[in-house]
C-alpha cells in the first residue's frame, strides 16, 4: 500500500526529526559504535528506493498458525487478543493513537548512542504495523516478514503497546530477500510482560538491520531472544529504558555462523533509571569459516537506580583460527548500591570434554554437536516458555547436526 | 586379548619419554593390577590405550583382538570394547546425563552394525543399573557429572561401564577420592560385571582397592617400565615396604 498523504502531526514530527538529524553522527569506520562492523550493510541501505520496488514489496503480515524459519514449520498457534493496523494508515490519520508514541523512543535513543539508520527509518517508513495488546495470550503471536527479491530496500516501522498487566509472546521470523532496516518502538505498561523472539535464519541473504527501543513501566518484564543462523550480515540494536521499580529484563542471543565471512553484530544498551530492577544479557556465538560476531553490551545505571542487579555474559566458541569474536562490555554506574557484572570468553571446543565423549563411543561429529548444544544452552535457558524452548532447541539441534558436514 | 609389545611413548609437548619399553599381555577373564609411585607412567599408559591425544608413540605395538589398537580412533576403540574409567571424570555442563548415555550406547551399537536401542528399552536398562549402584534419579537427570561428589562421579563411571558392556576395562585410579563405603560399592559393581570373557587393568597407588577387586597379576611400574610381576601378595608387600625396593630395579635397566 502506498500512501501519498501523511497527517499533520507526522509532518511536523518529521520536520523536527529532520532538523535534529544533523547532530547525529553518521555511520563511519571511526565511530565506536561501528568500528569493526560490516559497513557494506550501510552502503546497501542508502540506495534510493524506486516506485517499482515498493509495489513489489510484500511487507509484513501477521502469520496465523505456524512458526517458520526458512520455511520449516513449527507447530505453534496464535489467537486474536490484539489489535493490529498498518503503520502507514496510522501516520496518515490525524487522530491516530500512535501520535503519542511514534518516534518518541527513536528520538530518546539518540541521546547516548548515535543511531543514524533508525532516524532514516523514522523519516522514510514504508511498511509496518501498529500492534496493541490488551489481553493476555498464552499462544504466541507470529510475525512473518516476507520481502521480495526485487525490493531493493525495506524500511519497516513498527509500534507495539502492551497494556497494563498483559502478558504476550511475539515471534518474529521469515525470510529477508531485500535489504532490511526496521525500527520497532515498544511500550510496556505497568506489570506488562512481553517475550520477544527474533529468529533470523539462513534465508536472510541480504543485510538486515533492526532496532528495538523499549520503554518499560514499573514491574514490567521484557525478555528478548535473538537467533542468528548463518545470517549473511545482521546488526541488531536494542535499547531499553527501565523507568520504574521492580522491572525485569533478559536479552539473550545465539549466533551460529559458519558460512564464509558471514557476520552478526549485536548492540544492547540497558538504561537502569529506577531502583530494584534486574537485567540479564547472555550472548553465545559459535563461529567457523572466518566468520565474525560482534557484541557491544552496555549497562547504564542512573544515580537513582539503587539496588540494580545487572549481569552480562558474552561467550564464543571459535571453531577455526580466523573467526573473530569482538566483544565490548561496558558498565557506566552512578549509583553506589548495585551488583553489576560482566564477563567475556572466547575458546575452542574443550579437548577434555571432547575426549570424554569420544572415549564412550560417541562419534566425533555428534560429540562436537553435543558440545555446541551445551555451549548455547545457557542462552536458550533464558526462554521461559518450555514448549517454545523445546521447539527451538530441536530446530537448532537439527540445524547444528549439519553444521560440520558441509 | 591385549598385547603390548615394547611400547615407548613420549609427551608431544615436552618431547619427554614417559613409557620406556613396556610389554604386557592380558588374556580374557584376567584381572591385572599396575601399581607404582607417582610419575611412573601409569596414567600415561591408560591414556594411550584409550586414545587420548598429546602423546607420541616412539615405538612398539598394541594389539587388541588381532587389530592394531594404536591406529584406531578414540570412538572406534570404544566400539571395539575398550573402556577407561577416568581418574577425574569430566563435568560437561549443558549435556544431559541420559542424553549422553543413550547417544554413547547407540553410537557404539551403530558402529558395530547393531540396531539402536529405543527410548523405553534404554530407560529400563539404565534405571536397573543405576539402582544397583545407588545412583538417584535426580543424579541421572543432571548434566554429565555436574554437581556430583567424587564418589558419585566414580559410580557414574561404573554405570557407564555396565551400560556399554566393554570387553576390556581400564580402571584408572578409581579408588582415589573414595571413602570405604563408596569403594565397596564401586568394587561390587566391577565384580558383578566381571566374566570369563572380560579383562580388567586396574591402575592404583594403593593396595586397599585390591582387597575388593582381587587381581590375578600385579605389576610394579617404575620409570616407564614394568620391573616386577607377581600375584596379589606382591601388592601386600608394597603396602608394607613401599616402592623403595623397586626404584633400584627401574634405575638398573637404564
Amino acid at each position: 500500500m502506498i500512501h501519498a498523504n501523511t497527517s499533520s502531526w507526522y509532518d511536523s514530527l518529521s520536520q523536527e526529526l529532520k532538523r535534529s538529524s544533523a547532530s547525529i553522527e553518521k555511520v563511519n569506520r571511526r565511530s565506536e559504535y561501528w568500528r569493526k562492523s560490516n559497513l557494506d550493510i550501510v552502503s546497501d541501505l542508502v540506495q534510493e528506493i524506486s516506485e517499482t520496488d515498493l509495489i513489489n514489496l510484500k511487507g509484513t503480515y501477521i502469520h496465523e498458525p505456524e512458526l517458520t524459519i526458512d520455511g520449516d514449520i513449527m507447530e505453534l498457534a496464535s489467537d486474536k487478543s490484539y489489535k493490529i493496523s498498518s503503520i502507514m494508515d496510522e501516520i496518515a490519520d490525524e487522530d491516530s493513537f500512535t501520535k503519542n508514541y511514534f518516534g518518541k523512543l527513536e528520538e530518546k535513543s539518540q541521546k547516548l548512542v548515535p543511531r543514524p539508520l533508525a532516524r532514516d527509518n523514522s523519516l522514510n517508513p514504508k511498511v509496518g504495523y501498529a500492534l496493541s495488546l490488551s489481553e493476555s495470550s498464552k499462544k504466541p503471536l507470529v510475525i512473518h516478514n516476507k520481502t521480495n527479491k526485487s525490493a531493493r530496500n525495506c524500511f519497516q516501522r513498527n509500534l507495539i503497546i502492551v497494556k497494563k498487566g498483559v502478558e504476550a509472546t511475539i515471534i518474529e521470523t521469515g525470510n529477508n530477500l531485500s535489504v532490511f532496516n526496521s525500527v520497532t518502538e515498544i511500550y510496556l505498561d505497568e506489570n506488562a510482560k512481553l517475550n520477544y523472539l527474533d529468529l533470523t535464519g539462513e534465508n536472510n541473504i541480504f543485510p538486515k538491520i533492526s532496532h528495538k527501543f523499549c520503554d518499560m513501566a514499573e514491574k514490567s518484564t521484557f525478555n528478548h531472544f535473538g537467533l542468528r543462523l548463518n545470517t549473511k550480515s545482521t546488526r541488531n540494536e536494542i535499547e531499553l529504558h527501565l523507568n520504574g521499580p521492580g522491572i525485569n529484563t533478559s536479552i539473550a542471543n545465539v549466533s551460529l555462523i559458519n558460512k564464509k565471512h558471514h557476520f552478526s553484530d549485536e548492540n544492547v544498551l540497558i538504561n537502569h533509571n529506577a531502583y530494584e530492577c534486574k537485567s540479564r544479557q547472555v550472548f553465545k556465538s559459535v563461529l567457523e569459516n572466518d566468520c565474525t560476531s560482534i557484541v557491544r553490551g552496555k549497562i547504564y545505571v542512573a544515580p537513582e537506580a539503587q539496588k540494580t542487579d545487572g549481569y552480562q555474559s558474552s561467550r564464543s566458541l571459535l571453531l577455526n583460527e580466523n573467526s573473530k569474536f569482538l566483544c565490548k562490555p561496558e558498565l557506566e554506574i552512578y549509583a553506589d548500591d548495585v551488583i553489576c557484572s560482566h564477563g567475556s570468553t572466547s575458546s575452542s571446543l574443550d579437548r577434555e570434554s571432547l575426549f570424554y565423549l569420544l572415549s564412550r563411543g560417541v562419534h566425533r561429529n555428534k560429540a562436537k554437536e553435543m558440545l555446541i548444544t551445551a555451549f548455547i544452552s545457557e542462552a536458550l535457558d533464558e526462554i521461559e516458555d518450555e514448549s517454545i524452548k523445546s521447539e527451538l532447541s530441536n530446530y537448532i539441534d537439527v540445524w547444528t547436526s549439519s553444521f560440520f558436514h558441509e | 586379548m591385549l598385547n603390548i609389545d615394547d611400547l615407548k611413548v613420549s609427551l608431544e609437548e615436552e618431547e619427554k619419554q614417559i613409557i620406556k619399553g613396556l610389554s604386557l599381555s592380558i588374556k580374557p577373564g584376567e584381572v591385572h593390577a599396575i601399581m607404582g609411585p607417582n610419575g611412573s607412567g601409569k596414567s600415561t599408559l591408560s591414556s594411550v590405550l584409550a586414545g587420548k591425544d598429546g602423546y607420541i608413540i616412539d615405538s612398539g605395538t598394541v594389539n587388541f583382538d588381532g587389530s592394531d589398537l594404536l591406529e584406531a580412533e578414540v570412538e572406534e576403540r570404544a566400539a571395539l570394547g575398550i573402556f577407561m574409567a577416568f581418574q577425574y571424570p569430566i563435568e560437561i555442563p549443558g549435556v544431559g546425563n541420559m542424553n549422553f548415555l543413550r547417544t554413547a550406547l547407540n553410537s557404539q551399537r551403530k558402529t558395530r552394525g547393531q540396531e539402536e536401542l529405543n527410548a523405553a528399552d534404554f530407560l529400563k536398562l539404565v534405571r536397573g543399573i543405576a539402582k544397583d549402584l545407588e545412583i538417584s534419579d535426580e543424579m541421572m537427570k543432571r548434566p554429565v557429572n555436574v554437581g556430583a561428589s567424587g564418589g558419585e562421579k566414580k559410580r557414574n563411571e561404573i554405570l557407564q561401564m555396565c551400560l556399554l558392556e566393554p570387553r576390556f576395562v581400564i580402571l584408572d585410579e578409581t579408588d582415589s577420592g573414595l571413602d570405604v563405603d563408596a569403594m565397596k560399592l564401586v568394587s561390587k559393581g566391577v565384580n558383578n560385571f566381571s566374566s570369563s570373557s572380560r579383562s580388567f587393568l586396574v591402575i592404583t597407588h594403593y593396595q586397599r582397592l585390591l582387597n575388593y577387586i582381587v587381581p590375578d597379576f600385579v605389576h610394579i611400574m617404575v620409570d616407564g617400565r614394568i620391573v616386577k610381576t607377581g600375584d596379589k601378595t606382591l601388592a601386600l608387600h608394597v603396602e608394607e615396604t613401599g616402592y623403595k625396593d623397586f626404584l633400584q630395579l627401574g634405575k638398573g635397566k637404564h
